[in-house]
């Protein structure tokens, strides 16, 4: 009998930068915010690197939130965040169809529930017209259920939000990354930023590996945003990490609404969403609760049957569907409710913190944004732009499994095919950790959690470990 | 698309008796369709003995068995399409994706043999931290049993049921240490004889009447289970976490297929001739209800062979009265009575806990049937068929625990 480690089914990814090389930009974190800010910069010709603790992309923050590209109607007037939002949903959509990125525009209701979140609505509305999201309605009970005949009979009225829509929150950053590879950016994980000296012309980064030398430095650290900061010299910002729980509904669900549910929300938190997933489920979630940790990121049994039996309240007949999946993630919230983004220009550092909940859709956007911040040029180099091959794993693209040659199916619930974990496990931004295949394939995600596939694919991940 | 007359989904005990009884009785165009690249169904994973008792008089492991049935249905030269994934019922045409492509098929009578899985960790909204070292009996058999590979060194079992002590066999086998079986309900789910060889032969504490506090650890890695009994608590250290037991019904495609759903089985309604709503789908096996042993699940495929048989030959249109019951019951089955067909049994069913009380069965208001019982999670009572029961389609017919 052999052992198997299932946290340690993937080789270390190897760096591939020498060590005197000097980059224009070193990105630390490869986060959302991250992956978009290398693309960019990569693709403006900067020598740029990807500076990233884990042995994947998206192992922070990232990993869990809710999909949703948002049209910022919500957003803070005239904020940075705003302006980002707005700027990477259209940043998006113009990219979505050549990199043959999902996007399902299911429309968002924000429903009041009593008469005192009524009297509300048309300051949210308001307040959506000014920040120059037009396609919004106010809509009354009887309109609500024609849309959504299964939502409670309590629904009094809500605005309906034309722009929101569903992505694959994970396919995206990993498109960022595979066209930041392609234009000649460099890549550094497992690479853990422990402290560095700007010696005038550049940062040298020590690292639990190599050490990294860049000109400039963006630090997209997500949840350690402040303590990477300190880095240079001040402490500007404190991260106060937010958990959000979450449960997930079996597909059997998916039909059960066709747009995001919204909830009015208050000063402290968006609330609870329920909305459908890129993947064919339900989910119900984020709670806000503020904690010191950076790392736990466990549930609370009450707090998910609390989630449960709110969209038992709004969305009657879910109660009999099965939650198959709970998890929490961390947003990386600041002492501040704003963007923490600034440049100190004899350092050559830039900051780009506290990025809480819109880092998915305004990712491209602040990428832009700090791109102009730094106002620098370099020299575009001239690179083959091959298509991109990227995992097709929504509800709304082709499968895999939809096409013939795929060896067999392993995971049964999402109809996951060998072909595509094998796919996964190889190239240079191969999966690194169990959840990245996850992230890469839908492996194990379903409703049975891996009681038929999770020996399959690790079975799968160690001969491809042993081949490379 | 490809007609035949038959179509059988899951090569299991259930599928692939139906399959042989069927073919027996003279019908040829028969697929069985199976989404693993082998026969055989879930008994391929249970490396343990005990299967073959009842249906062939010997004493056989789980894959012997499995190739048993599967070279019994070789013998009977039935067609098996082995890779075969249902992803659409629609009306009477089946979609299969295939490695060589997707597949449809138009099928006159079609019988649902997909098995039954355990209910993972998730859905039972506990604490603690998420690792994939956190697994299903189901997942520890593949592990051993296939892929002779053990995934963590110590752990605690989470359920007494039936399968937990084979969960803990499996464990032994790998050489992982168990730590503790758990279970939250008072009394353990199996047969007591269980509870005293394992606290007594193999010295492993049997805890009920606990409460699951969290599972504990750091980034992905397992370090312990924290419960508390009677308000003390405890810290049960170890690397792994086995859930084991509450089977439930592979049974999502018939939910987003079918109109009519029991969400007390988590199945479709089925009668007494294991026939649907939809009178040419008949369920059978563990589809039904969660997990019986497989020489029961063996005997129903016998049996709906013969209801198939007889549908195909003539059609009566069958008269259904749907079965109530309150939400002290795990599962019943059947839930329908076909008033047109024979009826043996009123129906069989299992409690949710173990517990004694006063099973009623109710005709539009009036008690029909009463009787005490000390019932338990794990073994099933028969209602008898009561004698002048005359039931009528608009009737209300409910099954209580009190």
């Amino acid at each position: 009998m052999k052992n198997i480690d299932l946290n340690n089914l993937f080789s270390k990814k190897t760096s591939n930068f020498s060590d005197d090389e000097v980059f224009d930009i070193a990105v630390i974190g490869a986060g959302i915010v991250g992956c978009g800010i290398y693309k960019e910069f990569c693709e403006n010709g900067a020598k740029t690197i990807l500076v990233e603790k884990a042995n994947d992309i998206l192992e922070g923050a990232s990993k869990g939130n809710s999909a949703i590209l948002h049209t910022g109607f919500d957003a803070p007037i005239d904020s940075l965040e705003l302006e980002c939002v707005k700027r990477g949903y259209s940043e998006y959509i113009k990219i979505k169809d050549k990199l043959k990125l999902p996007f399902l525009n299911t429309k968002a209701l924000v429903v009041a529930w009593n008469d005192e979140q009524l009297e509300k609505l048309d300051g949210i509305l308001q307040k959506g017209l000014g920040n120059g999201v037009n396609e919004l309605e106010l809509i009354s009970d009887k309109e609500i259920f024609k849309n959504e005949p299964n939502l409670s009979k309590n629904a009094k009225g809500a605005i309906l939000v034309h722009g929101e829509s569903l992505i694959d929150p994970w396919s995206a950053p990993l498109a960022y990354v595979k066209l930041g590879i392609q234009a000649g950016g460099k890549l550094a994980f497992s690479h853990e930023v422990k402290d560095g000296h700007y010696n005038g012309e550049f940062w040298e980064i020590k690292t639990s590996q190599k050490t990294i030398k860049a000109k400039t430095i963006i630090n997209a650290a997500g949840l350690y945003g402040d303590q990477v900061d300190a880095i240079k010299g001040s402490k500007d910002f404190k991260i106060i990490p937010r958990k959000g729980q979450f449960i997930i509904y079996d597909e059997t669900a998916y039909n059960l609404i066709n747009s995001i549910i919204l909830p009015v929300p208050t000063k402290i938190t968006k609330g609870v969403v329920i909305t459908k997933t890129a993947f064919g489920n339900i989910l119900v979630g984020p709670t806000a609760e503020d904690q010191e940790s950076r790392d736990n990121s466990a549930t609370v049994s009450e707090t998910l049957k609390n989630l449960q039996k709110k969209a038992i309240e709004i969305l009657p007949s879910i109660k009999d569907h099965k939650i198959i999946a709970t998890f929490a993630g961390l947003r990386p919230a600041s002492d501040e409710t704003y963007y923490r983004v600034m440049i100190n220009d004899d350092k050559n550092w830039i900051t780009v913190g506290g990025i809480r909940s819109t880092g998915l859709t305004s990712s491209l956007g602040l990428a832009k944004h700090v791109f102009e911040l730094n106002d620098k040029k370099y020299e575009k180099i001239k690179y083959e732009n091959k298509p991109i091959n990227i995992p097709k794993i929504t509800e709304f693209q082709t499968r895999d499994y939809e096409t013939a040659g795929y060896e067999k199916i392993i995971c049964h619930c999402e109809h996951v095919t060998k072909r595509e974990i094998k796919t996964a496990c190889r190239g240079e931004l191969s999966a690194g950790t169990i959840g990245g295949l996850k992230r890469r394939t839908r492996a194990t995600m379903g409703r049975c959690q891996g009681f038929d596939c999770l020996s399959a694919v690790s079975e799968i991940c160690e001969s491809e470990k042993t081949k490379s | 698309m490809k007609n035949i007359e038959i179509a059988i989904i899951g090569a299991g005990p259930a599928g692939l008796s139906a399959a042989i009884e069927l073919s027996k009785l003279g019908h040829k165009d028969i697929i069985v369709f199976d989404r693993e690249d082998e026969a055989g169904g879930t008994p391929r994973h249970c490396g343990h003995l005990g299967f073959g008792m009842f249906e062939f008089k010997r004493v056989l492991s789980g894959p012997d068995y499995a190739k048993k049935i599967s070279d019994n249905a070789k013998k009977q030269n039935i067609e098996i399409e082995l890779k075969s994934t249902l992803v659409k019922i629609y009306k009477n045409i089946l979609t299969f994706s295939t490695p060589k492509g997707m597949q449809v098929y138009n099928a006159k009578k079609i019988i649902l043999a997909l098995g039954a899985r355990e209910v993972p960790r998730p859905s039972y909204l506990i604490s603690g931290i998420r690792s994939p070292n956190i697994i299903t009996t189901g997942a520890l058999q593949r592990f051993v049993y296939m892929q002779k590979a053990k995934p963590f060194k110590k752990a605690v079992i989470v359920g007494t049921e039936v399968v937990s002590f084979s969960a803990l066999m499996t464990a032994k086998h790998a050489g992982i240490k168990i730590e503790a079986m758990l279970d939250e309900s008072k009394t353990i789910n199996s047969y007591g004889i269980f509870k005293c060889l394992t606290n007594y032969i193999l010295r492993i504490p049997v805890k009920t009447g606990i409460k699951i506090i969290a599972i504990e650890g750091k980034d992905k890695n397992v370090e312990g289970v924290r419960i508390s009994k009677d308000g003390k608590e405890e810290f049960i250290k170890c690397d792994g976490v086995i859930f084991s037991g509450t089977f439930t019904p592979q049974s999502a495609i018939m939910q987003t297929s079918f109109d009519k759903f029991n969400h007390t089985n988590n199945s479709l309604h089925v009668t007494q001739n294991f026939q649907t709503y939809n009178e040419d789908f008949f369920v059978v096996g563990n589809a039904l209800r969660g997990a019986l042993a497989g020489y029961k699940c063996y005997f129903e495929g016998k049996s709906v062979a013969q209801h198939v048989h007889k549908a195909l030959a003539e059609y009566e249109k069958p008269n259904y009265i749907e079965i109530q019951v309150d939400e002290h019951i795990q599962w019943y089955s059947p839930s329908l009575i076909d008033m047109n067909s024979l009826k043996k049994s009123l129906t069989s069913l299992r409690l949710k806990h173990n517990s004694k009380g006063i099973l009623k069965v109710i005709h539009n208001d009036k008690i029909v049937f009463e009787k005490e019982i000390d019932g338990s999670s794990y073994k099933s009572i028969e209602i008898p068929w009561i004698n002048g029961l005359d039931l009528k389609s608009t009737d209300n017919l409910e099954i209580k625990f009190l």
